[in-house]
């Protein structure tokens, strides 16, 4: 498996933004799967976070111009859901899960291990920017706790040794 | 039409009538904070519960519909008690008990249940949840935010989605954490903006213009009608001790629901200025004070000895006033009489069917005028009205038009004597031989007629600054002096009456059905407005 | 029982749609197509087939409230959001069979007459939102899905719509608010979706397992599904075991197998050293069950009757090494973070009861708490709330309280008086210049 870091797009060039003609393609057809252009927010934002990193307000805006909504009201949509960075995102999101069964099957340890290792709290990123740390509710794999999703990709059935050598292997600069 | 039976009172409302609605007729006030009658139904504050008879769970009264033999129990029941009793118990889990500093104190939703129903005990003992930043919080040029007040009934944000159609506003974040604001902080600019402070049941957001100035429950509220432009939305003059504080809305399905726009309701604090306080009159160059007697019989005079009278009415005038002036300049003393127009900026307001109403010019009365069958002019043709010249020039309103404070206009009536009538500091007020002090609309009394022909009464608040009378008195005692038996009507009633027997556009009307209703009435008042 | 549901699960390339048409697929769907939409629900009403995603309501009943006779769009939807801690069975067919999926949305679309159906999964399943558009693309390009489905007049697209975060967006009515590309506030029930679902349409929304244990009632009868079971509680069942069993993991077991079968055979019971102490029976929001309540058969009614629910069907086991106080902060933390925020019980009352059981873990618990947690849940459910969240929090953690009164009062009993809070306070920078009383 194969994570890919996220390059996040600085907000200075995220202030003004023009989709280009393979995001307008892109966009289009997602607009046919919906009777309503509204419908298409949630994969129009999902097009965009995988293009620029993250959801800049200046995205925001863009979207909102595209689908014909009030900025106001997509960042209402973005900002309910816990996906869409709201703020660049680091290189790789460990995104650990903190409910009753990872918990209870290592998930803590393995959390606390994490924030020693990396020297950071929840919701911190390391200062090189490899790294930020965030605490998720269950992520739909209990049955191999403890599970950390990294990125896009799920790491089920984690020792702590597994787990330093998945981050000694991304914080090289390999995509694991 | 279904009959339901609400705490032992039988109603019988119109089929799709929800349970609030039907309780008020049945005289049951159930308590609501997210439901209003104007917006979207959501259920979210779920105080409105009630037991309705066959089913095992309570429901909300505000989504439920009432059904033919429906029998309900709002206060009636305990199960429905312990219910409310436990949702004020978490609506006040994290409200702050500020009251005696929250300017919503006084016309707070919250705090009439919690005063009426409310217990003073709580389970509560954690620490509330706070919201730094956000705490005193200018929202826009008119709204102040306190989102640690903030009860999640989503009123402000239906309100931009449904009514003023800008969805300026939104929950931020999710759960207990969301939060009211605007895309990425932004100024909030919605040309409604104060209506989301009208919405809001408590003191999460105030407007600007109005906190700390008084208590909610020292103003008294006198039902008139907005001056701003022709739509004619429907307001309570809320004042105390002879001061307006504040416009705030009345309810008129047919033109204005609950609504105000910014620009009319902030015109509440022009009242206040009354700069004219007693009849004056120009002696070589001089202005003295004189009586409304001397005045009078001194008017009398000059207005019978002019060969060519002409005069400048207004739109912003009553239909008494107008009818008076018409009767009076024109009909029996043969004078030249026009009402100046001014467009005005563009405005709009949404009626309770949601149907958009636009403004015709700047004027609350344009129709009134036109009904009366009086001359409407613009500004060139005004210019040329005043350019002929007259023995005698009659301004019954300065603010009539924003030629007359122009250089030539001034110019232009410098060339003979000029009676104005005056409130505010005016332009004209240098040229005009007599200056006659008129009362605001605060303490005016009469009709409008909207733009939609909707004939729309205004009452007085209190009584006029120093010696100023309202316009129609003033005409009234000129008729008197002049010896007009005919036009000597002593109240505006009185002058409506008179009308609605001479003028079609009035035939049928009763001065005591126009409207205007009293201060007390409940849904009227700005709680659910 | 021969597997149905994961009868691909070790196949090689089982995702693909030859392996699949070769081990019979779409047979079902080939059949439905000569039958009625209204005998194709019948068949699935025969059958008993009861809703897999939580509520247990009967699938082809849900069905028969589309009105026939409305017209414009109706729409299916697949309800991917597997958010339910406890549950990841839905993650299961997708990855081994995700065409067994697509051949249920596809019976269940005609069954209703719906043109379009979406796939909402949740929006950290990156890896099997690709799996399923590999395979609507496959199916497609076969002439499965499309204009002509199977060579019928019958139309039918499939699209995939990722959520981005939300248990909520697992409720049908925030489902489909979200997938209308708003939050994902319940809406007020009635009207169903059934009348007024997703752009208003009449919709039907079914869970992942539920669609995939269509094909094979269309291919082997009604009959033979309600054998499997006893009545009204019928067919295979996706049972989920997760926490401190041995080998935790998805099973697929005939429905009404009881807690011990699924614990101690096939979950190798509990690991090495420790004894079984709490088990929630069907996903975090069902009210947990204690060992003696382990002969308890794993289906609707069962659960029922014994004071619990069999949900989704995860099966979270607890030993005696957990602290139910901890368990029921750590679930009050998520469905605290997990509540939409839109109606009072549920918004405060999660918050509130998070805040209670964080103080009885920091050592300052109080005597009334137990209580005042149990009053919380009172009204946080039973209809106090738009949508079952209030009830998915307060049921669980009510339980607790009620089945683990001694673990809470031993956390009170040495608890000592929260400190108060400290405040910030202005610095004294002296006595200002003409301050000193003269």
């Amino acid at each position: 498996m194969r994570t890919v870091a996220i390059h996040a797009v600085p907000e200075e060039q995220l202030t003004h933004v023009t989709f280009d003609a393979t995001m307008e393609e892109r966009i289009s057809e997602l607009l046919t799967h919906y009777p309503t252009r509204r419908a298409a927010l949630l994969p129009v934002l999902w097009l965009c976070q995988e293009r620029y990193g993250w959801i800049a307000p200046g995205v925001i805006e863009a979207v909102a111009a595209r689908l014909g909504e009030s900025p106001a009201f997509v960042q209402g949509v973005v900002t309910f859901y816990t996906m869409f960075y709201t703020s660049p995102p680091a290189r790789y999101v460990l995104q650990v899960c903190k409910t009753l069964s990872c918990a209870v099957c290592g998930g803590r340890e393995l959390l606390e291990h994490l924030k020693a290792r990396l020297g950071i709290d929840l919701g911190e990123r390391t200062q090189d920017g490899t790294f930020q740390l965030i605490g998720v509710q269950c992520l739909g794999a209990c049955g191999s706790a403890p599970v950390i999703q990294i990125n896009d990709d799920y790491y089920e059935n984690l020792t702590i040794e597994q787990l330093d050598a998945l981050v000694d292997e991304l914080s090289q600069g390999k995509e694991a | 039409m279904p009959k339901v039976t609400i705490d032992g009172t039988v109603v019988e409302v119109p089929a799709g009538t929800n349970l609030i609605e039907a309780a008020r007729q049945a005289g049951v006030a159930i308590p609501y904070f997210c439901y209003h009658p104007y917006l979207s139904i959501v259920g979210q504050c779920r105080i409105c519960m009630v037991e309705i008879e066959g089913a095992p769970r309570l429901a909300i009264a505000c989504a439920t519909p009432v059904t033919d033999g429906m029998v309900v129990r709002s206060e009636t029941s305990a199960r429905v008690k312990e219910a409310r009793d436990a949702v004020m118990e978490f609506l006040l889990a994290n409200h702050p008990l500020d009251c005696p500093v929250c300017d919503q104190a006084g016309e707070c939703l919250l705090q009439d249940h919690s005063f009426t129903e409310g217990r003073d005990t709580t389970h509560m003992v954690e620490t509330r949840r706070t919201f730094p930043g956000l705490e005193r919080r200018l929202l826009g040029p008119h709204i102040v935010q306190n989102q640690n007040r903030c009860i999640h009934c989503s009123r402000c944000i239906r309100f931009t989605q449904e009514i003023s159609e800008t969805a300026a506003l939104t929950y931020k974040s999710r759960g207990n954490h969301a939060f009211i604001d605007t895309f990425d902080g932004q100024p909030f600019t919605d040309p409604f903006s104060a209506c989301t402070a009208d919405v809001c049941p408590v003191g999460a957001l105030t407007i600007r213009e109005f906190r700390f100035r008084k208590r909610a429950w020292k103003l008294r509220s006198t039902p008139s009608v907005c001056p701003g432009c022709s739509i004619g939305c429907n307001l309570w003059i809320d004042h105390h001790e002879r001061t307006v504080y504040r416009f705030t809305p009345r309810e008129n399905p047919a033109v204005n629901a609950t609504w105000l726009c910014d620009f009319g309701r902030f015109l509440a604090e022009s009242l206040n200025e009354t700069h004219c306080l007693h009849p004056l009159h120009r002696v070589e160059g001089q202005l003295h004070r004189v009586s409304w007697g001397e005045a009078m019989r001194a008017l009398a005079l000059d207005v019978s000895a002019a060969r060519t009278l002409r005069v400048v009415a207004s739109a912003n005038l009553s239909n008494e006033t107008l009818f008076l002036a018409r009767e009076l300049f024109v009909r029996h003393l043969k004078g030249e009489l026009v009402v100046p127009v001014h467009p005005g900026e563009p405005r709009r307001m949404k009626n309770g069917k949601g149907e958009w109403l636009y403004s015709r010019d700047a004027h609350p009365n344009s129709e009134g005028a036109r009904r009366l069958g009086l001359e409407l002019v613009d500004g060139e043709r005004l210019a040329r009205f005043l350019y002929g010249a007259a023995d005698l020039t009659v301004i019954l309103d300065p603010t009539a038009h924003p030629y007359l404070s122009t250089a030539e206009a001034l110019q232009l009536l410098r060339v003979s004597p000029t009676l104005s009538l005056a409130r505010t500091n005016h332009p004209t007020a240098e040229v005009a031989s007599w200056l006659l002090p008129v009362a605001s609309l605060a303490s005016d009394e009469g009709t409008f007629t909207s733009s939609g022909g909707h004939v729309q009464r205004f009452q007085p608040a209190f009584s006029p600054a120093g010696e100023a009378r309202p316009a129609w008195q003033i005409l009234q005692l000129l008729a008197r002096a002049m010896g007009v038996s005919a036009l000597d009507l002593d109240s505006p009633a009185a002058v409506f009456a008179a009308m609605a027997t001479k003028e079609k556009g009035f035939s049928g009307l009763e001065w005591e059905r126009l409207g205007g209703g009293s201060p007390s009435t409940y849904r009227e008042h700005q709680h659910v407005g | 029982m021969e597997p149905v549901l994961l009868r691909a699960r070790g196949v090689p390339n089982s995702r693909h749609i030859d392996t699949y048409l070769a081990a019979g697929g779409y047979e079902g769907l080939k059949k439905a197509l000569t039958m009625d939409p209204e005998a194709v629900t019948k068949e699935v009403l025969d059958s008993e087939l009861r809703g897999r995603g939580g509520a247990g309501f009967p699938t082809g009943r849900k069905w028969t409230f589309v009105p026939k006779e409305h017209p414009g769009p109706k729409y299916l939807i697949c309800n991917a959001d597997e958010s339910e801690p406890g549950t990841f069975k839905d993650r299961e067919i997708i990855e081994y069979d995700p065409h067994l999926l697509i051949e249920g949305i596809a019976i269940a679309s005609y069954a209703i007459r719906a043109n379009t159906a979406y796939i909402y999964i949740r929006g950290e399943f990156v890896r099997w939102a690709r799996i399923l558009e590999t395979a609507i693309a496959e199916a497609r390009q076969r002439d499965i899905l499309g204009a002509s489905v199977m060579g019928s007049n019958y139309r039918l697209d499939v699209w995939v719509h990722r959520g981005a975060g939300a248990y909520i967006c697992g409720e049908e009515t925030s489902l489909i608010e979200s997938l209308e590309g708003k939050r994902g506030f319940p809406r007020l029930k009635p009207p169903f979706p059934a009348v007024v679902g997703v752009f208003g349409k009449p919709t039907v929304v079914n869970n992942v397992e539920t669609l995939a244990c269509v094909p094979s009632i269309l291919t082997r009868g009604a009959a033979w599904f309600a054998s499997i079971g006893r009545p009204r509680n019928t067919g295979p069942k996706l049972y989920c075991v997760s926490g401190h069993v041995r080998r935790p993991g998805v099973y697929e077991l005939p429905m009404g197998v009881t807690f011990r079968e699924i614990i101690e055979e096939h979950c190798g019971g509990i690991r090495d050293g420790h004894t079984l102490k709490a088990f929630f029976p069907g996903g975090s929001s069902a009210p947990v069950m204690t060992p003696d309540q382990i002969d308890v058969k794993a289906d609707f009614d069962a659960c029922a009757e014994a004071g619990s629910m069999l949900g989704s069907g995860g099966v979270i086991v607890l030993d005696d090494s957990v602290d139910m106080v901890e368990a029921a902060a750590n679930l009050a933390h998520f469905y605290a973070h997990e509540s939409c925020g839109q109606c009072t019980p549920c918004r405060e009352g999660s918050d509130w009861a998070m805040d209670i059981l964080d103080r009885i873990l920091e050592g300052h618990g109080r005597p009334e708490d137990p209580a005042t947690l149990l009053r919380i849940c009172q009204y946080a459910s039973q209809g106090m709330t738009i949508c079952p969240l209030g009830d998915a929090f307060a049921l669980p953690i009510s339980s607790i309280v009620k089945k683990f009164p001694y673990e809470f009062e031993r956390h009170i009993a040495a608890a000592t008086p929260r400190p108060p809070k400290k405040l910030p306070v202005l610095p004294w920078a002296g006595p200002r210049p003409g301050f000193d009383g003269q």
